[in-house]
């Protein structure tokens, strides 16, 4: 083995980063505008929430799991932000705990249902996406509330750094540091990953896997409706349809972003910079060909194209990079 | 002309920086048994599927039937008559026998759907010729670990296979099975023109069935086709380590009218154990002997809350005690278990060293908010690691890279330094090299003798007798029978089976 390579060549993110640069380089020169402030800050906008629900899905991918009730989770606590706020005059920040914990509790549900029927949390969350999005449609009449808060609004447009970076970015960049400390650096985070890479290993050794899984569902609530919030500040208005129908449009970019990252669809391995670099690459290529002006079918026969690719990724990954740290 | 139906010569295999083979040579005659041994590591894996096509040589040849061949694939080796039954069964449990046996060609009537009728008469052949009582519709999820070994073998022949590799046939054979396979064993190389190449741990089996023996030792041959007899145990150990075996025993004085620590009384479970009654003394090892599927393993599990106890009471130092999970059992009543499925229940192989040696203390050591880093696991666990000379590059390394014996070196070490009162400790040297089989066995009774009590369940004899102080028998989810040991290993093993075959 050649060892004069620094290991950080050889991990999936450094290819990703490589990725990340050969992108920005086609689109700066084959489109106009692409590295406008306009459509920087517009990037800047739309990759903090891909970051965010990229790690929503990650967190469950962990367990070895899936959370395709995600965007319904998302937007349901969402909804229920805006109503807080709106209906009921709830001040901003309490209005913010409340959605995170309705989150963490919708993310419960999926966790707990999952743990104790021994069902594929596949099922369990495809089950649980219709029943979210169903009666938050009931509730709201599938209604959008639209007049909030302007403070929050604000917040979801404001400029930083010249005007070329949007404060959400910063959000989700915050949240990837707190959760890489989290895996990397305390006793519940080791806990998670042994759980998900080997759960009867996990249990024999005392630990309480059930719970774990859990926390990961919690946690994945959780982000979803951080997800939720930024959506809501970013276009100004809590709307149903606003991830699509039964959040589909979230679908995709969750996936995409850890399997692109490196994090293995088997579970037992966490990349948070990982997804934070998949996000980024899913973003710019969303953005590069709009700007190119392929049609909106193109860009989504790209991206299913890139899932796929991502997904053979992750086979060839098993094989050779489990050598690669478990926290990256 | 030899009469060598398959020889290999000169074979050398490299992987990254490992010389699995070295000059390596292999000469089966035909309608022969020949035993294949060495320690875990010594590279008879890497010739079986070197043998079997998955992996090429880097030099050497290769000839079968006195034709230099090359197999790129499993597949070409199968088709050129050379099939391997592996330790895992390699049937489909839901499958008839039938369907499995001609799984590779089933056969077809007109309209191109499959023939059941001629899938149940080409496989009756076959189990007839084995002289199976098998009906091929039968489903093999259905069938006895044993039949379905037996299964496998006649899948092998409709192959028609002239050479068969046979990796540890009888790991999960009780002796009557096992001698009825090697009943068969024989009468295939005599009728059907087989020959055998036999891998086993067991050197029992060796001298009882083989013919040759190949010895590897470090990628090399230490004997090669020896006559089996012109070996005896005691030659061929030592062919195996490159030394004399050492016999460890226990020699302890324990008070067996002391209090216990342990105490399990008229315990019945969901799974099936009835009136189960076991004490275990400080510092004692207490076997647990049986055959495979007498409950051992399944007792310990319901002690550690994996499954229900239905009745009973379990006691520590004469209290009531409740244990509802293993973190339970570590957490509140300090009991650890070291799990006999070491790839699947012991280790975490995808993570590396440091993870696995510590998952038992991260609890432990977790700083406010619940913080840990490595240096604060590694320097708990160091010691432990180190004390069992388990040799690995780093604590980075990830576990499955390592070798048998030091993988389950990583599953003792990380109970190690947990700290636990009572040990479970399950089939502890199952496919571990001699050497580290010794070490094992030196570390359980120094444990023991620093006031750990042990509950050991082994299906090896020798080392139930040389371990234990006190010997309890378990059969069919019972405990039939309860010696102390005196560590005599003839009176000791036929008072067992006496117990077992009561």
């Amino acid at each position: 083995m050649n060892n004069k390579i620094p290991n950080f060549v050889k991990t999936n993110q450094f290819g990703l980063l490589i990725l990340v640069i050969v992108f920005i380089c086609i689109f700066s020169f084959s489109t106009d505008g692409f590295t406008s402030r306009f459509n920087i800050y517009a990037l800047s906008r739309v990759v903090a929430l891909d970051i965010m629900i990229g790690l929503a899905m990650m967190v469950v991918i962990l367990t070895g799991g899936l959370n395709l009730s995600l965007g319904a989770l998302g937007v349901s606590a969402a909804m229920f932000g805006g109503w807080c706020m709106e209906s009921m005059g709830i001040p901003i920040s309490i209005t913010i705990i409340l959605v995170l914990a309705f989150g963490s509790f919708l993310g419960w549900i999926n966790g707990f249902v999952t743990v104790r029927t021994g069902v594929h949390s596949f099922i369990v969350t495809l089950a649980t996406m219709s029943i979210y999005f169903g009666f938050m449609t009931l509730l709201t009449e599938a209604e959008a509330f639209r007049k909030l808060p302007e403070a929050f609004t604000d917040f979801g447009s404001l400029k930083l750094f010249n005007k070329y970076i949007s404060p959400l970015l910063i959000i989700s960049v915050l949240t990837c540091f707190v959760l890489y400390y989290i895996f990397k650096y305390t006793d519940i985070g080791r806990k998670l990953i042994a759980a998900g890479a080997n759960p009867d290993a996990a249990e024999l050794s005392g630990i309480s896997v059930d719970r774990m899984f859990i926390y990961c569902h919690m946690l994945s609530g959780f982000l979803a409706a951080l997800a939720g919030i930024m959506l809501t500040a970013r276009i100004g208005a809590a709307i149903p349809s606003m991830a699509g129908h039964l959040g589909f449009d979230w679908l995709l970019p969750a996936f995409l972003a850890p399997v692109l990252g490196g994090t293995l669809l088997s579970g037992g391995k966490v990349t948070v910079f990982g997804t934070m670099l998949g996000a980024i690459l899913v973003t710019l290529i969303n953005n590069g060909l709009y700007l190119i002006d392929v049609g909106e079918f193109w860009v989504r026969f790209f991206l299913g194209i890139i899932l796929l690719g991502a997904v053979l990724l992750d086979r060839a990954r098993e094989y050779f990079t489990v050598k690669n740290s478990i926290v990256s | 002309m030899s009469d060598y139906i398959l020889e290999l010569n000169n074979i050398t295999k490299n992987f990254p920086g490992v010389k699995a083979l070295d000059n390596a040579n292999f000469r089966l005659k035909k309608k022969s048994i020949h035993a294949l041994l060495g320690e875990n590591g010594a590279g008879k894996s890497t010739l079986i599927k070197i043998i079997t096509g998955v992996y090429n040589q880097n030099e050497g040849k290769l000839f079968l039937n006195n034709q230099e061949k090359s197999f790129s694939s499993p597949n070409e080796a199968m088709n050129a008559g050379i099939s391997v039954v592996h330790q895992e069964r390699n049937l489909i449990r839901r499958f008839s026998v039938g369907e499995n046996l001609m799984l590779t060609n089933l056969p077809k009537n007109n309209l191109g759907l499959i023939d059941y009728n001629t899938v149940a008469k080409e496989s009756k052949k076959w189990l007839d010729i084995m002289e199976l009582d098998i009906d091929p519709n039968t489903i093999v999820s259905d069938l006895t670990v044993a039949k379905m070994q037996l299964c496998e073998i006649a899948k092998a022949l409709s192959l028609e296979s002239k050479i068969l590799l046979l990796d540890e046939p009888t790991s999960s054979l009780s002796p009557q099975d096992t001698k009825n396979l090697f009943a068969l064993l024989k009468r295939l190389v005599a009728e059907q023109d087989v020959s055998i190449v036999f891998v086993s741990h067991k050197l029992e089996e060796v001298f009882e069935i083989c013919d040759e023996v190949t010895v590897l030792r470090d990628g090399k041959n230490a004997c090669e086709s020896e006559q089996i007899t012109n070996l005896n145990r005691q030659k061929l150990v030592k062919l195996m380590i490159g030394r004399d075996e050492q016999i460890i025993k226990s020699k302890k004085n324990i008070d067996f009218t002391d209090e216990s620590l342990l105490d399990l009384q008229s315990i019945n479970t969901d799974l099936g154990h009835k009136n189960v009654n076991l004490n275990l003394k400080k510092g004692e090892i207490l076997g647990l002997y049986g055959l495979v599927g007498a409950g051992r393993t399944e007792l310990i599990k319901c002690v550690l809350g994996l499954d229900k106890i239905n009745s009973g009471q379990i006691l520590l130092n004469n209290k009531e005690i409740k244990i509802k999970s293993p973190k339970d059992a570590l957490e509140k009543y300090k009991i650890g278990y070291i799990s006999e499925d070491r790839k699947k229940e012991g280790l975490i192989l995808m993570h590396d060293v440091l993870s696995n040696a510590g998952i038992t203390v991260w609890s432990n050591l977790k700083k406010i908010l619940s913080f840990l880093n490595d240096s604060i696991v590694y320097n708990k666990v160091d010691p432990y690691v180190k004390q069992l000379e388990v040799k690995t590059p780093s604590y980075q390394q990830i576990v499955s890279n390592l070798s048998g014996g030091n993988q389950q070196k990583i599953s003792v070490a990380k109970w190690l330094a947990s700290g636990t009162d009572i040990l479970f400790i399950d089939e502890p040297t199952v496919g571990i090299d001699i050497k580290t089989k010794s070490y094992l066995h030196e570390l359980i009774i120094e444990l023991s003798l620093k006031g750990t009590s042990i509950i050991l369940i082994t299906s090896d004899m020798p080392e139930m007798i040389s371990l234990a102080d006190r010997i309890i028998t378990m059969k069919d989810f019972k405990i039939v029978g309860e010696t102390i040991n005196n560590h005599n290993y003839e009176e000791m093993s036929s008072s067992i089976m006496g117990n077992i075959h009561e």
